[in-house]
């Protein structure tokens, strides 16, 4: 009875918003901005090739700034519960799987260089590189390669938080320019190549660490 | 007034940084320094009579980001500092050294005061949404932190309420994107009119929805009373005196900006949230009246004094609605702060956390009982504290629209406040048991309590000042 209200709910809910959709969108609110035109314009001194990147780094940079430190945020949390780790691998390492992985984590690290610098011109950028990152890093950990994290050293909290810091230092530093995160055209492509790099290491750190910090090795079972 | 959301983005990583339990100076010199930023904006905004923008990036809305800061966002930002400052004071004494509950008090709470400034000055609808993230998962990881089982779960279902809050908000914004092609608050409110689509009445209903549950007004409170009654004491203030504010400044920003020709067309919608104002007076009340335990007391204390917020949304045709609402959300965020810090006190020396184990607490205790006292009485609306001004303040421009039943509920909300203070005050003065003894408890901690207490009274004395800032509009 109460998953069937529950689902009836849920039914008139979509219908709503289905309804709401089906309504011509842009065509009947007079005035209705088109933003892909804006963008297009201010391509040339964005500093990239690339709309989505110009988008993310440089015109609504602010928000991917408040979103790295929700990021960070997220992973301070999971450091704060202090849930218990569970192992979540078997205590024999397979060989084969092992050499597998220590082929392809090199691998994976060019990739995400690659995707870094191609995050310019084409899709791409600081998300992916840094989870292609932190991908290799789970796969050496799944494979018995690399062990589970522990509490962050001093050495691990510095790399979890350099690239907001960097990202935050460029955008502080930019203030003279006249308001927060305004890139002089000229610099706009290097300094963004610069947060996005910083950007790469600490998201794959903590991505990573969203999965390393939870898990545990077989054998200390403390 | 862009350093007020850089500096405690700072401050906040740097304590990450610098190990589990530090970052205390760090947090104290960022907020003072925050606070004087806050009053300077204030001084700013109030003088000039307009507000001030930012454009981030320099590219101006649609394409960028615009802040702005109006006397709503200003005296805001002001409050949150205010509070946080002594709130600070008082964790640096309240954690131990090496205390579990406390390793990332420091960084969490950074990041927490952090987005709350970013959403008090944002004038984009998706950069809200940002803040509003960084405010919840904030709030949460403070619940929980180093907590035991039943903290954990009251954290949970906090994290779930405020996830489906902001999922609602992020629907209602992607529908404002799709209807208008902009989420930028200034270029969108000249857009909006009485004959808006479907779309912007379906955003306008999910976006109301959706902060209502994390405002916690009645019936969607059900998350607050274990999550700010179960958490450690500076937290609970945080929270409480804040974290519901920021919110509830959102539906008001929402009301009187872009949705409000479509508030002016249905009139009879204001009745909703001052309906659920009501009854989250009366039932908060009762349950705090009926409260065991000291802290849940305090905790149903703020579902009833949140409804007094939601009481000004049937007058707010003129601009001495707002400043009714400003006045008690700064009257219960300074009062709830000093009450919890109290009990903060309380449960230190006496070990538990009941009303009951207060006895005898009046001759060993007496500057945190004063305070508790101050507070009550701002909670109750006695001259001159600002919880008078602000009843008085909402009584006046309810009697100026006719609307005497409202006038019959916040008069019965403070005789209630008085039945539950008062229940607090009797018990600390009984006679203890003869076997009870009482730890020693930090000076510092028994300061601060009394700092935001007198703070909450003094304000009534102040409060013009505060009423020509709110009336300074964007």
């Amino acid at each position: 009875m109460k998953r069937f209200v529950v689902g009836l709910g849920a039914l008139a809910f979509a219908a709503l918003l289905i309804g709401a959709l089906l309504e011509p969108l842009m065509a009947n609110t007079p005035g209705g901005v088109d933003l892909r035109v804006a963008v297009a314009a201010h391509m040339t001194a964005s500093g990239v090739d690339h709309p989505v990147t110009a988008v993310l780094l440089n015109f609504r940079g602010y928000d991917t700034l408040l979103e790295i430190a929700v990021l960070l945020l997220a992973l301070i949390v999971i450091l704060a519960i202090g849930i218990d780790p569970e192992c979540d691998r078997p205590r024999a390492a397979n060989p084969v799987l092992q050499a597998m992985a220590r082929l392809a984590a090199p691998l994976m690290v060019v990739v995400a260089v690659y995707l870094l610098w191609a995050g310019a011109f084409r899709p791409g950028g600081a998300f992916q590189a840094g989870a292609v990152l932190a991908a290799a890093a789970v796969l050496l950990h799944l494979t018995g390669l690399l062990p589970s994290w522990q509490l962050p050293g001093l050495k691990l909290r510095w790399g979890l938080t350099a690239g907001f810091l960097i990202f935050l230092a460029v955008a502080a530093a930019l203030i003279p320019q006249g308001a927060l995160l305004q890139y002089p055209p000229a610099q706009a492509g290097k300094l963004i190549l610069l947060i996005e790099a910083g950007l790469t290491v600490s998201l794959g750190l903590i991505l990573a660490g969203l999965f390393l910090f939870l898990s545990r090795d077989p054998g200390d079972d403390a | 007034m862009i350093w007020l959301i850089l500096l405690p983005l700072l401050w906040a990583s740097l304590a990450f940084i610098s190990g589990e339990g530090r970052g205390k100076w760090l947090a104290i010199g960022g907020l003072s320094g925050q606070t004087w930023l806050a009053f300077d904006l204030a001084q700013t905004v109030g003088a000039g009579g307009v507000a001030v923008e930012h454009l981030v990036g320099g590219w101006g809305a649609p394409l960028g980001i615009d802040l702005a800061a109006d006397g709503l966002s200003a005296a805001m930002l002001v409050l949150t500092q205010c509070v946080a400052l002594p709130l600070a004071v008082y964790a640096g004494a309240y954690y131990k050294r090496g205390e579990v509950a406390g390793a990332y008090f420091w960084p969490l709470a950074g990041f927490l005061i952090a987005g709350l400034n970013a959403l008090f000055l944002s004038a984009d609808l998706f950069n809200i949404y940002v803040t509003l993230e960084l405010v919840g998962l904030a709030a949460v990881g403070l619940v929980a932190a180093g907590g035991g089982a039943q903290q954990v779960a009251a954290a949970l279902r906090y994290l779930f309420a405020t996830l489906l809050g902001s999922g609602l908000y992020l629907l209602g914004v992607a529908l404002v994107y799709g209807g208008y092609g902009t989420v930028s608050i200034s270029v969108l409110t000249p857009l909006v009119t009485s004959e808006a689509p479907r779309l912007m009445w379906i955003a306008g209903g999910l976006m109301l929805i959706g902060l209502m549950l994390k405002t916690a007004l009645w019936p969607f409170h059900f998350w607050l009373p274990p999550a700010h009654g179960g958490a450690p004491a500076p937290v609970s203030a945080l929270l409480s005196a804040l974290v519901v504010k920021a919110s509830f400044y959102l539906v008001l920003r929402l009301w009187i900006g872009p949705f409000a020709p479509l508030v002016a067309a249905a009139e009879w919608l204001a009745w909703g949230p001052a309906v659920l104002g009501t009854l989250a007076i009366l039932w908060g009340s009762w349950q705090a009246i009926r409260a065991e335990r000291l802290k849940m007391l305090i905790a149903y204390s703020t579902v009833a004094q949140l409804g007094y917020l939601f009481l000004i949304f049937p007058l707010l045709t003129g601009a001495d609605a707002v400043q009714a609402g400003v006045m008690q959300a700064f009257a219960h965020g300074f009062a709830k702060a000093g009450l919890f810090v109290a009990a903060g006190v309380f449960i230190k020396a006496t070990g538990q956390d009941t009303v009951a184990g207060l006895a005898g607490t009046v001759d060993r205790l007496p500057i945190t009982l004063f305070a508790f006292g101050l507070s009550g009485m701002t909670l109750m609306g006695l001259p001159p504290s600002s919880g008078f001004l602000a009843k008085w303040l909402l009584i006046e421009t309810a009697l100026d629209r006719g609307y005497w039943w409202l006038v019959l509920v916040v008069l019965a909300g403070g005789l209630l406040a008085a039945v539950y203070v008062f229940r607090v005050l009797r018990q600390a003065f009984l006679q203890a048991p003869a076997n009870t003894s009482l730890a020693a408890v930090p000076r510092t901690l028994e300061w601060t309590a009394f700092v935001l207490a007198a703070v909450s009274v003094l304000l009534g004395l102040r409060g013009v000042e505060l009423m020509q800032l709110v009336g300074v509009m964007r």
